[in-house]
């Protein structure tokens, strides 16, 4: 019979406890799910939030987030990225979703985001949060071109073509920062192996 | 060739942020798929989104938890995919046949439940096949159930539902045709009424062909009556609109 895991918080980043959630989740486990609530709830509606902007609107499709991470747990597959991961990958798709139906149907471009993008907005959100100090000083440590290219994609929910439209840049150059900017901020983060 | 994939290639950042439109997205998809050095890049550059997300994480607001857990209650769940390299492996689809013959010995014992049965052959997509093939044998129990009833109801505004239930386990199939479509924003949500009471019981999902897929609804034990609201997606805690059916249960 395998030794019970030790008794002691997973250091931060360490997602096999959440792995082991999921993997119930997946089988129907209802307390594991409210477990799997407590963990990702606060992470999935900060970054909706940060999107939509609307808190009624990011509370809904929080919920559908949530949702989905109990209808589709056994579609998460490791390989692919951490159990994080997943899940605010499925958050990031339906705000994105969500922001540009409603952007189309209204037909309007001014979504509210002040321009540029103020990278202090980053780290105000959660002061307790240690991870927002070092994203924000590594976001820090990019070009401006770089910096603003990934949050106005990620946290403004514009398509690279829209990204490339507000920053008076070419298309190309657009992708290429993101990429780049990605890199050098996954090395800061000392997330590349 | 080579210039095609490399341009491809330059997508790998703006696929990590949704930066992409949908067309594009498929596309960097199916080049995902041949390409084993962007998935590793995809990967580490989506793991570093997760730190962007998790930079602004935030209390969610209190009532939601309730909410989603009581909507996971009655929530089915899909089966594992199968894997792409399982299916090239095995050069065929996986799932569609498996289902089907048992699907149809549970509606034969039953007999009781060709309205059920239409439901469930009209919807196509993949992941409403495997949906149904994860609520199959739970399905099954209801339909051949020695108890199991069937009631029919129409909706206010037009359409009609149909309901197999069985005391004996405490559940209900709910299925409906032409009910009228409802835009993006809303849904119907189905709910377990007994006297002063409104219990969740799932959101129907998208009509196939005007007919929802059935929905299994577990608890039956004190309703009396099933009935549907129009709700924003998602669905709510507690009906906030009049239904448009109600039906009384058979004793």
């Amino acid at each position: 019979m395998p030794a019970p895991p030790p008794d002691r918080d997973p250091p931060p980043g360490d997602d096999t406890d959440l792995e082991r959630l999921l993997a119930l989740v997946a089988r129907g486990d209802q307390d594991a799910f409210e477990t799997l609530y407590d963990r990702l709830s606060g992470p999935a509606y900060g970054l909706v939030r940060k999107v939509l902007r609307d808190p009624a609107q990011s509370e809904e499709v929080t919920q559908e987030v949530m949702l989905e991470v109990w209808r589709a747990a056994a579609r998460f597959d490791p390989a692919r990225g951490s159990a994080t991961t997943w899940a605010l990958t499925i958050a990031h798709r339906r705000a994105v979703d969500r922001v540009r139906s409603e952007t189309a149907a209204t037909g309007r471009e001014q979504r509210s985001a002040p321009f540029p993008f103020p990278v202090d907005d980053v780290a105000e959100t959660v002061e307790a949060n240690i991870d927002a100090e070092q994203v924000r000083r590594c976001l820090d440590g990019l070009t401006e071109l770089q910096r603003e290219a990934i949050t106005l994609a990620y946290y403004g929910g514009y398509s690279y073509p829209q990204v490339a439209k507000k920053l008076e840049v070419a298309l190309g150059t657009v992708k290429t920062r993101i990429r780049d900017g990605l890199m050098r901020l996954g090395n800061c983060l000392g997330m590349s192996r | 060739m080579r210039l095609f994939s490399r341009r491809v290639h330059e997508l790998s950042g703006a696929y990590a942020l949704d930066a992409l439109d949908q067309a594009e997205r498929e596309r960097f998809e199916r080049h995902l798929r041949r390409c084993p050095g962007c998935a590793e890049d995809v990967r580490q550059m989506t793991s570093t989104a997760t730190a962007l997300a998790l930079a602004v994480a935030a209390e969610p607001p209190p009532g939601l938890k309730q909410r989603v857990l009581a909507a996971a209650a009655t929530t089915p769940q899909l089966p594992p995919l199968p894997s792409a390299a399982a299916g090239r492996r095995r050069g065929r689809h996986v799932t569609r046949s498996a289902w089907f013959p048992r699907l149809a010995l549970g509606v034969a014992a039953a007999g009781v439940a060709a309205a059920v049965a239409l439901a469930v052959v009209t919807v196509s997509t993949q992941d409403r096949l495997n949906t149904v093939q994860s609520q199959n044998q739970a399905l099954a129990a209801v339909l051949a159930a020695p108890d199991a009833q069937i009631a029919t109801g129409r909706s206010s505004t037009g359409g009609s539902a149909t309901v197999v239930l069985s005391y004996a386990e405490q559940k209900m199939i709910f299925t409906s045709s032409g009910l009228p479509q409802l835009p993006n924003a809303k849904v119907y949500e189905l709910w377990l009424l007994s006297t002063g009471s409104a219990v969740p019981a799932g959101l129907l999902p998208e009509a196939a062909d005007g007919k929802t897929a059935p929905v299994l609804a577990s608890g039956l034990t004190s309703a009396d009556k099933v009935g549907v609201t129009v709700e924003p997606a998602g669905g709510t805690s507690a009906p906030t609109t009049t239904p448009i059916l109600v039906m009384t249960l058979p004793d």
